[in-house]
């Protein structure tokens, strides 16, 4: 597989969460809003890309054994680090994320691409398996987020988008149901019927 | 894949693999501890100030905080009325939260917080919705508690939280330890400060 590809793959034809439809609670719980769901994305991102990283370079020293053990040590040190990291520098983020943060590492889309590539791939094809998979998630997670916020609160990144465009007063009211997380579902299964649509190859006979 | 490993290097791989990341975590946790306490403080300062009604964001809290509350031993002042400090536990951790009273000892302002209650059910506590249940009832002769479908003419009765039962008991006994611990500083009905107000009403219909 060429390096580009590992990259390009996970958007699409091998999305993370369309495709191998891992990570969805997360992605559910996350995106009632835009912020959330970016730090989330990005944190996903660089879990995944570290993790796969640390683990291709010890690939040949850990026991088959204790492979899980090991994996999950490596992933719950990054997540904790990442933990860390925004309660230090964007505590209000942090808080809404609350246990999801602390969930990246039960997060199959990270076991999954450690299991599946990094135990039997370099380092380098590994970091861009990892990247790529976590902006396959993150691009799921950022549409949702956008969609939610802006049709549920009827705002953007906190900024009063309807409100300035007047929509209030010619009697728009934002639906309710947009920040509930089962509309997240529905917005998912949605993306996966237009995704399936195009790409009637992922199509089960 | 194929290589076997003996047991005494699974044994020394993972006692090494673990130490090496227990050392990173502390080294990383104690170098942004300043960073995290100081969020912690402004968020303390946040809350009591919501209380009172005053939005305060991360960067101004400080000098609002300043401005409007003055601290005393073991709980708070404002202009108008003492903040009191709650401190319990609910279903899976501490709660806590601010109730500031007037001199009346009637609720002019709540707000509580969480370190871990499942969100939507005992989570709720923290939110807008619930502090603002508080508003109105009274801390003078007995502690307000929370139950299920709640007189809310009783100025000592609020809503529970439907499916946050066991937060909802939390927040019962935090009020009740803050009104015992407090008691000296709520103002009783019988006391004169409070006789003084039908007088005034006397002399008004005169």
């Amino acid at each position: 597989m060429k390096n580009f590809d590992l990259i390009k793959l996970p958007f699409s034809k091998n999305n993370p969460i369309l495709v191998q439809v891992l990570g969805v609670c997360s992605c559910l719980a996350v995106t009632a809003q835009l912020k959330p769901a970016v730090v989330m994305a990005i944190s996903v991102i660089v879990v995944v890309a570290l993790a796969n990283v640390i683990i291709s370079l010890l690939r040949n020293t850990i026991p088959p054994r204790i492979r899980i053990i090991v994996q999950l040590v490596v992933v719950s040190t990054l997540v904790v680090l990442v933990d860390q990291v925004l309660k230090a520098y964007v505590y209000d983020v942090s808080k809404q994320l609350s246990v999801f943060v602390g969930l990246i590492i039960t997060n199959c889309i990270v076991m999954g691409r450690l299991e599946a590539f990094a135990m039997v791939q370099k380092p380098l094809p590994s970091l861009l398996d990892g990247i790529g998979n976590g902006l396959g998630y993150s691009v799921i997670l950022i549409v949702l987020g956008f969609v939610r916020e802006l049709f549920g609160s009827g705002t953007l990144w906190g900024y009063p988008v309807m409100e300035k465009l007047g929509l209030y007063e010619i009697g728009y009211e934002n639906n309710g149901l947009m920040i509930m997380p089962p509309m997240a579902l529905i917005l998912v299964g949605l993306i996966i019927w237009w995704h399936r649509s195009k790409n009637k190859d992922l199509c089960e006979q | 894949m194929a290589k076997s490993f003996s047991n005494s290097y699974i044994f020394i791989y993972s006692a090494v693999l673990v130490v090496v990341a227990a050392l990173i975590l502390t080294v990383v946790a104690v170098s942004l501890k300043p960073a995290q306490e100081k969020n912690q403080r402004a968020e303390t300062k946040q809350m009591i100030l919501k209380t009172i009604g005053i939005d305060a964001t991360r960067d101004n809290a400080d000098e609002l905080y300043a401005q409007h509350i003055t601290e005393a031993d073991n709980y708070y002042t404002f202009d108008g009325g003492i903040i009191l400090p709650l401190k319990g536990t609910g279903l899976w951790g501490p709660i806590w939260g601010y109730l500031a009273l007037d001199n009346e000892s009637t609720v002019v302002g709540a707000v509580f917080d969480h370190k871990g209650e499942t969100p939507g059910l005992g989570g709720e506590i923290a939110s807008d919705k619930f502090a603002q249940r508080f508003i109105g009832k009274k801390m003078d002769t007995e502690a307000i508690h929370l139950k299920k479908n709640a007189d809310k003419s009783n100025p000592y009765e609020v809503d529970a939280i439907s499916g946050g039962t066991m937060t909802s008991n939390g927040v019962t006994a935090m009020l009740a330890k803050a009104y015992d611990d407090y008691s000296n500083l709520l103002t009783k009905p019988e006391t004169p400060e409070t006789l003084e107000t039908p007088a005034e009403e006397m002399e008004a219909t005169e």
